[in-house]
């Protein structure tokens, strides 16, 4: 019989405390590596939007907040004249601007009314967040100075056509060919795009006329997408649009956007790093009660073990073996509920839109946590044990 | 250390409770290599402290004690010596439940550097001699008292020990079993040559053994010859 064979065979001498503990350690590995799949995914997603887009900044009203850098609209939602994206494509330094208008929309009972009732800037922000549904209105041709990608079918060529971002086709369940309901008018689904941003990746795209007309908003835009020159700093070229129209209009960077973002990403990330910590300080405790336990249940036989001649490093050995072995199956049990969990309810409302972001260290992550609590979990009940005196431990009834 | 004697102890104290119990004061004793010994007398005398003092695992106040040519005063760790020298049988077998017959007798050989393959042989070999060959895959809890004790004579023996400390070995067992396990005992001390120390307190089994030690209030009273 081999030491090996020994440690596995204790392991499963008492089923339930083993169970127990690995349940323990799982926690901790699927809490770290189910908040990190999430957390990734959402900085993943702010990282595509504010730096791969084809528009260095954009320009928006100088009384809204301005945070429309390619991301999620939020704050203020200002309109601008439509007159300032040609003004601003005069400008020297300015290589190409789009206007692009949003809103927002709640289109969740649309599959099954077939009518729905397009938001207008005065009904942004109202409702239920995650039922709502992103509106643009940007000309074909300047669809990818919105980072806007069609991974399936073509771009709209007329009014009555728009292309829906993948989350919003999962959630809206239409495909290309469908028609979709807005406002009381039907359009034709022609492309699927995905963006990289999980918000705009929700939305429906169509042409800037036709969303002006629907939102009643004609003559006007949420803000002017810009690009400047291949020799341009587009740093400089901002605060020159701003010193010429001081008070008028305000330029966001994708810079300044994706600080401010990240910012709330590291929010994000210490809240799920809390919670992680809180899950593997749980782990930590069951592993080590239950390891306590197993060791003071075989006191005895740990006091024979010693009298046949076992070395107090063979004891020690096996218990932090026994704690290795159940810290492996739990990197197994805990790896299947966190991904399994994130995958699940990525494809529900609660996740909606988040893609799990799987990567070798965020595995190397769960566990290294899993082996952590094992060893820490295992340590203080394995040094006892081998601490016994023999001539104690078989006495011990 | 004169050759003969396996063991030689001399004014070995030991007390517990901080000094409160006196459990052994002052025992002088001389075994020889492949003799059979018995140490008898009451609850609480000093005998099963003696075993253990022998059988290193646990340490004297004072005196000396050299056993098998180790002194165990002035050793730390005394696990390869109870490995290479010592096979313990005790009152309640004390086998590991989750563990079959043959596992349970392999268990010492964990700790040294032979093989698997070797490991089982020689367990094998022991389980025959002890007539257990046919149990080697049951669990100890499928046996009986009696079986059970052979299985922990058999780990015992696995080693190759030179002194076999058997405390109580017969304490929990019926007359009738008691008999054979003596008997099995004995007999592997005359076929091995292997010294065997018993401690009981039935002058029926000590008397068995070729001297008998009675031991009280952690001195030794009388040594006879049987």
């Amino acid at each position: 019989m081999k030491f090996r064979d020994l440690i596995i065979k204790n392991i499963f001498r008492n089923k339930s405390r083993s169970i127990l503990t690995v349940i323990g350690i799982a926690i901790g590995v699927a809490a770290v590596v189910g908040l990190g799949l999430v957390t990734d995914n959402l900085s993943a997603s702010t990282q595509n939007a504010l730096t791969a887009g084809a528009a260095d900044f954009s320009v928006v009203s100088g009384t809204s907040n301005g945070n429309n850098g390619g991301g999620p609209p939020g704050g203020s939602n200002q309109l601008i004249n439509q007159t300032y994206v040609s003004e601003i494509q005069q400008i020297s330094g300015v290589s190409s601007t789009a206007g692009v208008l949003r809103t927002m929309t709640d289109l969740s009972n649309t599959n099954s009314t077939n009518s729905s009732s397009t938001s207008t800037n005065n009904t942004f922000g109202g409702g239920n967040f995650r039922s709502m549904t992103t509106l643009i209105g940007i000309d074909n041709s300047s669809l990818s100075m919105d980072d806007v990608v069609i991974t399936n079918g073509s771009v709209y060529s007329n009014d009555n056509e728009v292309i829906i971002g993948k989350n919003a086709a999962q959630s809206l369940n239409k495909t290309i060919g469908e028609n979709i309901s807005i406002s009381n008018q039907t359009f034709k689904v022609v492309g699927i795009y995905e963006t990289g941003n999980f918000m705009d990746d929700n939305g429906i795209v169509m042409s800037l006329s036709k969303l002006q007309n629907l939102t009643g908003d004609t003559g006007q835009v949420s803000l002017v997408l810009v690009k400047a020159s291949n020799d341009t700093d587009a740093s400089n070229l901002a605060s020159t649009i701003e010193a010429k129209y001081p008070n008028q209009l305000s330029t966001s960077t994708s810079l300044s956007g994706m600080n401010r973002m990240n910012n709330g990403l590291d929010v994000i990330k210490s809240g799920s790093w809390a919670v992680s910590l809180l899950a593997v300080l749980v782990g930590g405790i069951v592993v080590l009660v239950t390891m306590m336990k197993a060791v003071s249940e075989r006191t005895r036989e740990i006091g024979v073990l010693r009298a046949i001649g076992w070395s107090q490093k063979r004891i020690l050995s096996m218990i932090i073996g026994e704690s290795l072995v159940l810290s492996l199956i739990a990197i197994v049990v805990g790896l299947a509920i966190g991904i399994g969990l994130v995958e699940l309810l990525s494809t529900t409302q609660i996740l909606q839109g988040i893609t799990p972001s799987f990567s070798a260290s965020l595995i190397l992550k769960g566990i290294g946590v899993a082996l952590f609590l094992g060893i820490i979990g295992g340590i203080y009940p394995a040094y006892r044990a081998s601490r016994l005196s023999p001539t104690e431990a078989l006495r011990y009834e | 250390m004169n050759n003969e004697n396996i063991i030689e102890i001399k004014d070995l104290k030991k007390t517990y409770e901080n000094g409160v119990i006196k459990a052994l004061d002052g025992i002088n004793l001389e075994i020889k290599k492949g003799e059979s010994v018995s140490i008898i007398g009451p609850s609480g005398s000093g005998k099963s402290t003696l075993l253990n003092m022998i059988g290193a695992l646990d340490k004297a106040d004072e005196g000396s004690i050299n056993v098998a040519g180790i002194d165990l005063m002035q050793e730390n760790d005394l696990s390869d010596f109870r490995l290479n020298e010592i096979g313990f049988v005790f009152q309640l077998h004390n086998l590991i439940p989750n563990l079959t017959v043959l596992e349970n007798v392999q268990t010492p050989l964990i700790e040294t550097v032979i093989s698997n393959k070797k490991m089982e042989e020689r367990a094998l070999k022991i389980l025959k001699s002890v007539n257990l060959a046919d149990k080697i895959n049951q669990k100890p809890t499928k046996l009986s008292g009696g079986e059970r004790q052979r299985v922990a004579i058999a780990r015992a023996l696995v080693n190759h020990p030179s002194i076999i400390l058997a405390d109580e070995p017969t304490g929990a067992l019926d007359s009738k079993t008691q008999d054979v396990i003596l008997d099995l005992l004995l007999d592997i001390h005359k076929q091995e040559n292997v010294t065997l120390i018993m401690v009981t307190h039935e002058h029926d089994v000590a008397n068995k053994a070729e001297r008998s030690i009675y031991v009280l209030d952690g001195k030794i009273k009388e040594i006879k010859k049987n």
